[in-house]
């Protein structure tokens, strides 16, 4: 007995005490048991909704979805299909989660600096922005804004600027591009494409060599005709196989008895509601992320940026906003995610998001399947978001 | 196991899983059949020991008269319905509690099964949900402006009788000087989120080939604000709501309902499938609250003693019976009812029509036939039911 | 020569008048350089523009009488109705349960000796008892409800007096005891059956702001620790754990909590055997407070992050075992390091409790929300109604982030 039990050692410790044996086996355990709780978990649901009968499956997605889409970025009939239309409605929703990131982050990085002015007024009205615009149930902020694009005048009293650019509570207007189809517009973006990256690849090889050499090669100019020359040949090119421009200008005009614009490039009002809303709200959390951020960064190191001549703004921009960017990421990121959740909130002030869509969709397909689909939907922008945050967190960590 | 059923589990593993599995997350075909074969022993067992039914929470009712049997068990009636539609199902100002045409509905049934009309339970529902509620069978019943339709008398649960018949239209400005809804081409329509309303809005802007731009809204107040502030030029919904609606509007005489009925929305309670104890009790149920209102009965003159007119004693229980017994209800089961909700026409009033949204009745599809001038009139109401015989 | 050097120190000029007064005060403050100057004169100009039509409209167009006649619905929701509560009033249960609140800030107040919980524990017990005098007719609300809400001043000093001459006193028992009144004001207002008077009522009536309220404590108390224990096992050496920790949190975090909590609604009730005692409000309840340990649990990582790893070393130099170290050293600094990052989740996290009408409660918002979309003539108040919804959700929300200010402040964040 005893020989046995002392063969049942690993370097020198009994099994049963050494730590590393220990961990693993509560790891394996553990690990083992969480997934029988989920395998159990959901083949209780699948047994439940073939018993009851609960209508779930995917074959929905080939059918037409017969529904309108109010707005939508990418071409749309109601005689396509669900899965469009779930792809009608992603894009929807991405166009706001990226504006609205970009447009969030700069405002709540200014407004987070506003905050730690030296101006009296500045910093208190920061003060007053975040606690305001912070404590306020989103919804609330977004029919606040609803209710300011509805001040507007209708769109057959709207501001008009030149016969080009239409200001109403319907949205506003440019002059934009129409492709003239699909297959011409994604053959020339994917050769416009090259053409950028071609561009790039020239003006860095240019510039090395300017560099190393010091010969005048003019990357800049040189990089700029790349993507001008290589972009007019795609265009002439897929103009000649499809037999026309692959895009049209498109102006804006009114059109039938209710003057609604047709042409040209519109930002709905529910849009703008929805992102001035959401742009306001995420920027006040932004605002103390940063805050807190650059507070975070010693005292001594500012003093000594000073101390060293730098400029205020200098001090900001080399010294400490740098060093607070470590503190500040990971939960900027969180902020990301909360957008672009949160822009699902959109169906209330009438923009067509992928919840808002998914709602009404539930009306002609199983709930089910569609809650699932969305998120999984969800999940992986932020997944991505996620990733690209950690990425940049891990190349700027200590 | 069908193909979609293997999507749903892909769909849940990549869910779950994400570098914690990556297996799938379903069973074996033997697994399920094994699965299934022992659940039916035990539902047959427990038959046999007739079961006992501690919490009538999530159960499922297969069996005629297993309803009836449970809600008399748990002691209340439990109907899915709502608390934000006009008229139908809503807050009641001073109280909180959940009152409208539906919800009396509700309370009818459980003053006829319990005899106590208060016995209820209002499970608050959204779109989404009404069709996975009433499949699941955790509710009695289903009040919830369900229209009716061949798809979800299929699928759902059972449509038991017509009680409101209702119908799309649009509302317009008067300046805009329009009579028709065929004049709509090209306008932009405000529409609510979560009814048959938006499928009819493009059924109706596909067939005229009007194209419509629709503008969605969760909310009834949001749309009204958007149609209010000219963010769209017209609002569509069912012609009760619009009705109860254009009293919010700031001022009513400048807009105008266009004559166009784009749908028909034939409204009514839903049971689930599979118990026909159940599904008749509430049709009768729904018949003595028409057939009362035809012999103007009214909750202040529920006779209790022969009246002489074998109709009315028939149906309130004192000369004959019209089946309440083997429907398992007492023989003055119509007394209850009328004693708690009144007739047809009172719950229609209060709730409908002078005491709620004000909605026209006379001579309009929701009158009663039975009060039609003449037996073949082609203008008598809609509002009919099996007789009480 | 010396002489010229020499100072009469007993005569101290007093400095230039352009920095004394409001006018050094404005130029040290508000136009210290051009930009400050235009920035000062366009925020100006947006506050005053933002006040002219605020002013306006609240004087001239807007119309509360929606707030009034909702009154104490938005409190309680439908709590005690005829159907939740059949043949007795359930009011006094509410009421109840915040007097407990009231002992319990009143003990808090004492055991904290001053300062900060004073004047929230006094605040609080004089705005709640305030609401007793409100004009509403006697039939509307009765004198048994108004003394309820006046006994808050008297509970209060009990609160105090318990804190001061019993053994209760303590940090340690007051923590006991705020454990102790959440259960007991959960089964006074769930109920107990056979209780006379105490007859059990269903949570699906439960609402108003009571309902709000209830949701965040829970969900507070619970989402630090699980945040906490995420946050380490995400960090863990241990592969399994960190990979399953990572899951959760990614899962939770990446799904809006709309989506979660219906899914909570159509799919867990059927991963149960159908006669399982189910319960919609818990269901959310543990929804919101996982979705929000997975935000909290990132935060905590944060502040972990940016701890200097040479606290850590230095403690196992001195031979704190790992355990320790992790909860006397790391864990103090990283939360004291990432607080507003906290506190702004706490106030998500209350501010999300209003989406429970997804499972069919009526919250503050929706009781409103559904009242207005219901009863017409109410229907163009609903800027009214989300306004009064925003500055009820404003006055707990602010206090939370101004409670959090004066911890910072108590801890030196920003000065070291």
């Amino acid at each position: 007995m005893a020989t046995v039990l002392r063969s049942l050692t690993y370097r020198g410790i009994p099994v049963w005490r050494h730590v590393k044996v220990i961990q693993w086996a509560i790891q394996i355990v553990s690990g083992i048991a969480v997934v029988a709780l989920v395998v159990w978990f959901f083949s209780n649901i699948g047994n439940a909704i073939q018993e009851r009968d609960i209508p779930y499956g995917f074959g929905f997605l080939d059918r037409e979805y017969q529904t309108p889409i109010g707005q939508h970025f990418l071409p749309y009939e109601s005689s396509d299909t669900f899965l469009y239309a779930f792809v009608v409605a992603f894009t929807n929703t991405l166009i706001v989660s990226v504006v609205g990131v970009v447009l969030a982050t700069g405002l709540g990085i200014l407004i987070g600096v506003a905050r730690m002015s030296s101006n009296w007024i500045v910093s208190k009205v920061s003060l007053a922005y975040i606690e305001f615009f912070r404590n306020v149930p989103l919804l609330v902020q977004l029919f606040f804004w609803f209710y300011i694009v509805l001040a507007l005048p209708p769109v057959r009293e709207g501001y008009v600027v030149a016969d080009r650019l239409y200001v109403n509570n319907s949205g506003l207007t440019i002059p934009g591009v129409s492709a003239s189809s699909l297959a011409a517009a994604l053959a020339w973006l994917g050769l416009a494409t090259i053409a950028v990256v071609a561009a790039v690849v020239t003006y860095r090889w240019l510039a090395g060599r300017e560099i190393r050499t010091g010969a005048a090669s003019y990357p800049l100019l040189v990089g700029c005709a790349t993507a001008v020359v290589i972009g007019l040949i795609g265009w002439v090119a897929v103009g000649a196989v499809s037999g026309g421009a692959p895009f049209t200008p498109s102006i804006p005009e009114p059109e039938g008895a209710f003057g609604r614009i047709s042409g040209g490039f519109t930002v709905a009002g529910g849009l703008v509601a929805l992102l001035a809303g959401l742009v306001m709200y995420t920027a006040a959390f932004i605002a103390e992320i940063v805050r807190a951020g650059i507070q975070s960064v010693g005292r001594g190191q500012s003093e000594a940026a000073r101390a060293l001549g730098l400029s205020g703004m200098g001090v900001l921009r080399h010294v400490t906003f740098p060093q607070a960017l470590r503190v500040i990421v990971p939960p900027l990121i969180s902020q990301y995610l909360n957008l672009t959740k949160n822009s699902s909130l959109a169906g209330a002030i009438g923009y067509s998001d992928l919840t808002n869509i998914a709602k009404t969709m539930t009306q002609t397909a199983p709930a089910v399947s569609i809650f699932l689909l969305i998120m999984v939907i969800y999940l992986a922008l932020s997944l991505t978001y996620s990733l690209i945050g950690n990425l940049y967190n891990r190349a700027i960590r200590f | 196991m069908s193909v979609a059923w293997r999507k749903v589990g892909f769909v849940v593993a990549a869910l779950v899983a994400l570098g914690l599995a990556g297996c799938g997350s379903g069973l074996s075909e033997e697994d399920v059949e094994e699965r299934a074969e022992a659940r039916a022993q035990e539902i047959a067992s427990q038959m046999v020991e007739e079961q006992k039914m501690a919490s009538g929470d999530g159960m499922m009712m297969a069996e005629s008269g297993d309803r009836l049997r449970l809600v008399r068990e748990r002691g209340k009636v439990i109907c899915a319905s709502r608390n934000d539609v006009p008229g139908y199902g809503y807050l009641d100002p001073s109280s909180g509690s959940n009152v409208g045409f539906d919800i009396d509905l509700c309370h009818a049934l459980a003053a006829a099964v319990l005899g106590d009309p208060n016995a209820i339970e209002i499970r608050l529902i959204t779109a989404a949900e009404r069709g996975p509620t009433i499949q699941s069978g955790e509710v009695d019943m289903l009040v919830r402006t369900v229209t009716w339709t061949t798809s979800r008398d299929s699928q759902w649960g059972n449509y038991a009788q017509t009680m409101f018949y209702d119908g799309q239209g649009f509302m317009v400005r008067k300046d805009l000087g329009l009579s028709s809804a065929l004049d709509l081409k090209g306008a932009s329509v405000c529409v609510t989120q979560g009814t048959t309303t938006e499928l009819n809005l493009q059924d109706f802007s596909n067939q005229n080939s009007l194209d419509i731009e629709a503008l969605t809204f969760e909310d009834t107040d949001a749309v009204l604000a958007a149609y209010e502030g000219g963010q769209c030029d017209a609002f569509t919904n069912d012609r009760s709501q619009l009705a109860a609606l254009g009293t919010a509007l700031e001022n009513r005489s400048d807009h105008v309902i266009l004559p166009e009925t784009i749908s028909e929305e034939p409204l009514g309670p839903v049971v689930p499938h599979g118990d026909d104890q159940w599904f008749d009790i509430v049709k009768t149920v729904m018949g003595i609250l028409i057939y009362s209102e035809a012999y103007s009965v009214t909750s202040d003159s529920v006779p209790t003693v022969k009246t002489g007119s074998t109709k009315v004693d028939r149906l309130f229980g004192l000369e004959g019976a019209f089946g309440q017994e083997s429907l398992g209800l007492s023989q003055t089961v119509a007394q209850d009812v009328i004693r708690a909700v009144g007739n047809y026409g009172e719950i229609y009033d209060r709730n409908l029509g002078s005491g709620g949204i004000n909605l026209p009745r006379e001579n309009g599809r929701n009158a009663l036939w039975a009060n039609a001038p003449c037996t073949d009139c082609p203008k008598g109401g809609q509002i009919y039911a099996a007789p009480l015989r | 020569m010396a002489a010229k050097f020499e100072t009469d120190f007993g005569q101290v000029l007093p400095p230039p008048r352009s920095q004394q007064g409001v006018t050094g005060w404005v130029r040290a403050n508000l136009l210290s350089t051009w930009y400050n100057g235009v920035l000062t004169v366009m925020s100006a100009a947006v506050l005053g523009a933002a006040l002219w039509v605020g002013v306006r409209w609240l004087i001239f167009d807007s119309d509360w009488t929606v707030i009034g006649t909702l009154g104490g619905q938005l409190v309680i929701g439908q709590y005690n109705i005829e159907s939740a509560c059949p043949g007795q009033n359930c009011f006094w249960r509410p009421q109840v349960s915040l007097l407990l609140v009231t002992a319990l800030l009143g003990m808090a107040w004492r055991v904290a000796g001053g300062g900060l919980t004073k004047r929230i524990a006094i605040g609080v017990a004089v705005a709640v008892s305030a609401f007793a005098l409100l004009p509403y007719s006697m039939e509307r609300m009765g004198m048994d409800v108004r003394l309820l809400l006046l006994a808050n001043l008297l509970v209060l000093g009990v609160g105090w007096a318990i804190g001061r001459y019993t053994p209760l006193g303590t940090a340690r028992w007051a923590t006991v005891s705020a454990v102790g009144v959440f259960v007991v004001i959960v089964l006074l207002l769930r109920g107990v059956p056979g209780i006379p008077g105490l007859e059990p009522v269903s949570v699906i009536y439960w609402g108003g702001l009571m309902l709000n309220l209830l949701l965040a404590v829970a969900g507070i108390t619970l989402s630090l620790p699980i945040g906490v224990a995420l946050a380490l096992g995400r960090r863990s050496r241990l592969p399994v754990v960190k990979v399953l920790c990572i899951t959760f949190i990614e899962i939770f975090r990446g799904v809006p909590l709309i989506t979660l909590l219906l899914m909570s609604q159509v799919l867990v009730p059927l991963a149960f055997p159908e006669d399982f005692p189910q319960n919609s409000l818990f269901r959310a309840a543990v929804v919101i407070t996982l979705f929000s340990s997975a935000y909290m649990a990132e935060n905590i990582r944060g502040g972990l992050q940016a701890l200097d790893p040479g606290q850590a070393e230095a403690a196992r130099a001195l031979g704190l075992p790992g355990w320790q170290t992790m909860f006397l050293i790391s864990l103090p600094q990283a939360i004291r390091n990432v607080i507003p990052a906290i506190v702004g989740q706490f106030i998500s996290l209350f501010k999300d409790t209003s989406l429970v009408y997804i499972i069919g409660v009526l919250d503050v918002v929706e009781f409103g929300r559904a009242f207005i979309q219901g009863n017409t003539e109410y229907l163009a108040s609903a800027k009214e109604l989300y306004i009064f919804l925003a500055l009820v959700f404003w006055v707990f929300t602010y206090g939370m982030s101004y409670v959090s200010r004066r911890i910072e402040q108590h801890l030196g964040v920003g000065e070291r």
